[in-house]
């Protein structure tokens, strides 16, 4: 085999193994982010749907039902952004709904973050007054953060994916 | 309930009178419910999701209201006078193709069918959106808190994939009128709009008109019972 030949094969080798590597190491860790922050997210889709349900009851059960929900909203919401890591998108070969305006506008992306962020912490605050109607009132801010970034950032197959 | 028609009988056609065939609640229910689904679509498809809840609990009171009609209403209306067994449908399918058959006072055997269907169909596009959990909590359905956050999710996605398979069976509806409108010369919409039909004289049926108090006492119960769905039976 000629020296020239046998370079280009090993360059083309090489070039093969480190991309097969890049995919073998980097995708599970990127699946597992998505699969990860799936969960986080939904835990807290529910503990905000558990606050909801609570409020609606004549005497709400604020210790044991809606501040531990509430704890899981505040202690996570910060956490937000670091759950969607370049290369955890569409790209990593999971089945995500996150699209790639979360990569693309990540200043806007953050603002959202941000926004929730707040809101998650005044959640806490509101709780402190146990008034069924002002918490309420939060939640409804809160919900509308979490619809922000959904309208913008999630792919609308999410409503009608039946292994969401 | 078939009376002679006008379905391309020329012979007849000098003596044609005009029967009613629907009563006034049928038809009124008839065009709200067109009208309710179609706001739900609409405010569904563009995110008006308070807007929507309400024209689904129109189409709810609707739906209940025609199905006590069915049993208590106008002889036209009255699942007992117009749903057959197989036979008869199968029957009415082989004569489908001829032009002038005679026209049914109400619905026909395979009308019957669509009605059922439809009804149906969106009962349970509604009953899975009082169920539906809104991911930001926004706008779950009313009866949402008694399930759980994954069920209210799976109750979502089936009231989306049961809406599709209604708009399925309207298209078809929509079609049947259609096939009866051009091939049969049987004018349905007009029926459905003015409750009469243009039929030959020898018909010896009649509308049997239900009392308006039986409509307004359905009514009554009926709202009642929508008003308890919606706050979720925390009234």
């Amino acid at each position: 085999m000629p020296s020239s030949v046998f370079t280009r094969v090993a360059g083309i080798a090489l070039v093969l193994s480190v991309t097969a590597t890049a995919i073998v190491t980097a995708a599970p860790a990127d699946v597992a982010m998505i699969k990860s922050r799936q969960d986080k997210l939904r835990d807290m889709g529910s503990a905000l749907k558990q606050i909801d349900d609570e409020l609606k009851r004549r005497s709400p059960d604020w210790d044991n039902v809606i501040q531990p929900n509430v704890q899981i909203l505040h202690d996570r919401s910060p956490f937000l952004q670091k759950w969607f890591p370049k290369g955890s998108g569409p790209e990593a070969g999971a089945k995500t709904y996150a699209l790639p305006a979360i990569w693309q506008k990540g200043d806007d992306f953050a603002k959202h973050a941000r926004g929730m962020i707040a809101e998650a912490a005044k959640l806490e605050q509101v709780f402190a007054k146990k008034d069924a109607s002002e918490l309420r009132a939060q939640v409804i801010a809160l919900g509308k953060t979490c619809k922000g970034c959904h309208d913008d950032y999630r792919s609308p197959d999410y409503e009608k994916d039946a292994e969401q | 309930m078939s009376v002679p028609g006008v379905g391309g009988d020329q012979k007849a056609a000098s003596s044609l009178r005009t029967l009613r065939v629907w009563d006034s609640p049928t038809r009124a229910m008839h065009w709200v419910l067109v009208i309710a689904i179609g706001v739900c679509w609409w405010t569904g498809e563009n995110d008006e999701l308070e807007y929507h809840h309400y024209a689904g609990y129109v189409a709810l009171w609707v739906i209940l209201m025609r199905v006590y009609w069915g049993f208590v209403g106008s002889s036209t209306a009255k699942f007992a006078n117009f749903v057959r067994g197989p036979q008869t449908v199968f029957k009415y399918v082989r004569t489908l193709h001829l032009r002038n058959t005679p026209a049914t006072l109400g619905h026909n055997a395979l009308g019957a069918i669509s009605v059922l269907v439809l009804l149906a169909t969106a009962l349970a596009v509604v009953v899975t959106g009082l169920f539906a959990v809104d991911i930001d909590v926004l706008y779950s359905g009313p009866l949402s808190m008694y399930v759980d956050f994954r069920e209210g999710r799976w109750f979502a996605r089936w009231h989306s994939t049961l809406f599709d398979v209604l708009l399925v069976v309207i298209a078809l509806h929509l079609l049947a009128v259609a096939f009866y409108y051009a091939y049969k010369r049987q004018n349905l919409v007009a029926s459905m709009i003015t409750g009469r039909r243009k039929v030959a004289e020898a018909s010896g049926e009649e509308l049997q008109v239900a009392p308006v108090w039986r409509f307004a006492a359905g009514a009554v119960i009926v709202s009642a019972a929508v008003w308890v769905v919606t706050t979720g039976f925390f009234y």
